[in-house]
């Protein structure tokens, strides 16, 4: 086993509804999306942000897209139009999240990180 | 098998207006739908009505219909928007004088109105209904009773069907919900009904709206994939093209930059949904976790699988209401120790503070390149920055106390460390809350009517 972040599995993105953020992150393999299912807990997620998140923390599995999508409640300052927060609508969320840090084996973070060559490889023209 | 194609040309108030031209000059769309609303802009769009009745709605709808309009009427793209606001008849008859102008007629413009139900909250009220707030779970709407300002349903597809069959050519409407500009046409192209025999067809539409209503964040705007994103500052809108089996292929504007993969899909299928199983819209209710996303070709996506649940009894429903100031200011600290001089910059303001006996609802302390986006998840800095800024903000109850809080951090800008950095004043603003919630479909009195234009 090693430490890693959570960048290193997983891209991440998050918005806002209200005073509620959610944070999809999409696991870069199928291991990792089984490996973030076993790994992540409402509880961990909650420590992570420090009291940053005053509600409840749920977090919904989408098999079908190698996915988890994490939603904070009550996280945003009271929602977009009354918060103090320079980052009024949680874009920056997703990537708070992506410095959790997880052991991980170290097959899985190899696999994570030619996973990400591979797929920026494919894409870059 | 019948195919319908129909694009995304904007997300927001203040959108990028290029990419939507260029679908209309370069796809073979069929319908193009525009969102400019988002939670804020009723309430901002509301007071721009009260102030003047001859206004309230999106005022960029007019110079953007005289670059769409001309590109759209020959070649026979429908235009679908929410640009109405709180005014959408006012912004018809607007529409209206711009094809007159521009001697694009023959022309119909359907307008579709009523979804404010602010006239009719008490009579709601009587008939024992509460206006549960979604998020905090409140049910004592009086306590703010006195201070809303805007209470719009978000109402789904039924009147821009209606209009589309009417014959409209453009539809303006007011607080339609984003995504009922694509369910609408959808439904209207291949004769779907709310009966229970298309409910997956509707959660289908659901869902495809949901992928290309934001404009550009599905075609490589705050992506994942921004290094491999192609020519970004060219980027394309999105296109669905949507078979009648409830199907689609996710493209983009031919010959554009950005860049359309499963990942484009992925992110954009999650965000702002808070639960993927049931991504609720007054149309139906769609299911995120069944469907299937497979990459085609470069640039086009294929969806299939998308199923759901036939609609709500209720629809979801903002109300704004006045709630405060907020008064705030930022300075900026140079190498060397900058982080120390923030820290003992936001000490001298706090220190003003409290001698000046300010009443905050919430006071809050940034300090920029160190930990105002992550907060408190934000790992502690050990090393002397470049620079810091300090960005102090504060809630409070009337504007005379936020413009001393604004005012007193300007003072900072002389009175703190040697090197201390600022820019222009920021001004006061008044905080308009949001109160979610839910009324009953009924109690909402949708109209629409067609314009012509011979």
């Amino acid at each position: 086993m090693a430490k890693t972040l959570l960048k290193d599995l997983v891209f991440a993105r998050s918005g806002d509804k209200g005073d509620v953020c959610n944070i999809g992150l999409m696991a870069k393999t199928r291991n990792i999306y089984d490996f973030l299912l076993d790994t992540l807990t409402a509880e961990s997620i909650k420590e992570h942000f420090k009291g940053m998140v005053k509600g409840d923390v749920i977090i919904y599995p989408m098999p079908n897209i190698n996915s988890v999508d994490v939603v904070l409640n009550r996280s945003l300052g009271g929602g977009a139009t009354c918060t103090l927060r320079f980052d009024q609508t949680g874009k920056s969320m997703c990537s708070a999240l992506q410095r959790m840090e997880v052991d991980a084996d170290e097959s899985l973070i190899k696999e994570a990180m030619e996973a990400d060559e591979a797929i920026m490889k494919k894409y870059t023209v | 098998m019948k195919k319908v194609t129909i694009g995304s040309g904007s997300a927001f108030w203040g959108d990028m207006l290029e990419p939507a031209v260029e679908m209309a000059e370069r796809s073979n769309v069929q319908y193009i739908g525009f969102d400019h609303l988002a939670e804020l802009t009723m309430a901002l769009l509301n007071r721009m009505k009260t102030k003047d009745p001859m206004k309230g709605y999106i005022p960029d709808i007019i110079p953007w219909m005289e670059k769409m309009l001309p590109v759209t009427k020959p070649k026979g793209i429908k235009i679908i928007t929410n640009a109405g606001g709180a005014n959408p008849i006012q912004a018809g008859v607007e529409v209206k004088k711009v094809v007159q102008n521009m001697n694009l007629g023959p022309m119909n413009i359907g307008v579709i109105s009523g979804d404010d139900i602010l006239p009719y909250i008490d009579e709601i009220q009587a008939q024992g209904w509460k206006f549960t707030n979604m998020d905090t779970g409140e049910e004592d709407i009086d306590s703010i009773r006195d201070k809303i300002v805007a209470a719009n349903a978000y109402i789904g597809a039924d009147l821009i069907i209606e209009e589309l069959q009417n014959g409209a050519d453009v539809i303006i409407a007011g607080r339609v919900s984003d995504n009922a500009l694509y369910v609408g046409p959808l439904m209207h192209e291949f004769g779907w009904d709310f009966t229970e025999k298309y409910t997956q067809k509707i959660a289908a539409a659901i869902t495809i709206g949901h992928i290309i209503e934001c404009s550009g964040c599905v075609t490589g705007g705050m992506s994942n994939m921004w290094r491999v994103s192609e020519r970004p500052w060219e980027i394309g809108f999105p296109i669905a093209e949507v078979t009648e089996d409830g199907n689609a292929v996710i493209t983009k504007t031919p010959d554009s930059g950005g860049i359309v993969n499963e990942w484009t899909i992925k992110e954009h299928l999650i965000y702002e949904t808070v639960d993927p199983n049931n991504y609720k819209m007054p149309d139906g209710i769609a299911d995120f976790t069944a469907l299937t996303i497979k990459e085609e070709e470069r640039n086009r996506v294929r969806i299939t699988n998308m199923n759901g649940q036939k609609r709500p009894d209720t629809l979801k429903t903002c109300i704004g209401y006045r709630d405060g100031f907020i008064g705030e200011g930022l300075i900026f600290f140079p190498w060397p120790d900058a982080l120390e001089k923030a820290k003992w910059s936001a000490n001298w303001i706090r220190e003003r503070f409290k001698s000046m006996n300010i009443e905050f609802d919430e006071l809050r302390i940034d300090y920029i390149g160190v930990n105002m986006l992550h907060g408190e998840s934000a790992p502690v800095v050990d090393k002397d920055l470049n620079e810091v800024g300090l960005r102090i903000s504060a809630r409070t109850k009337t504007w005379k106390e936020a413009e001393l809080v604004r005012r007193e951090t300007t003072h900072l800008w002389t009175m703190g460390p040697v090197g201390s950095s600022f820019g222009v004043p920021l001004n006061v603003r008044p905080v308009i809350a949001l109160w979610p919630t839910l009324v009953p479909r009924e109690a909402v009195k949708a109209q629409s009517q067609l314009l012509e234009v011979k």
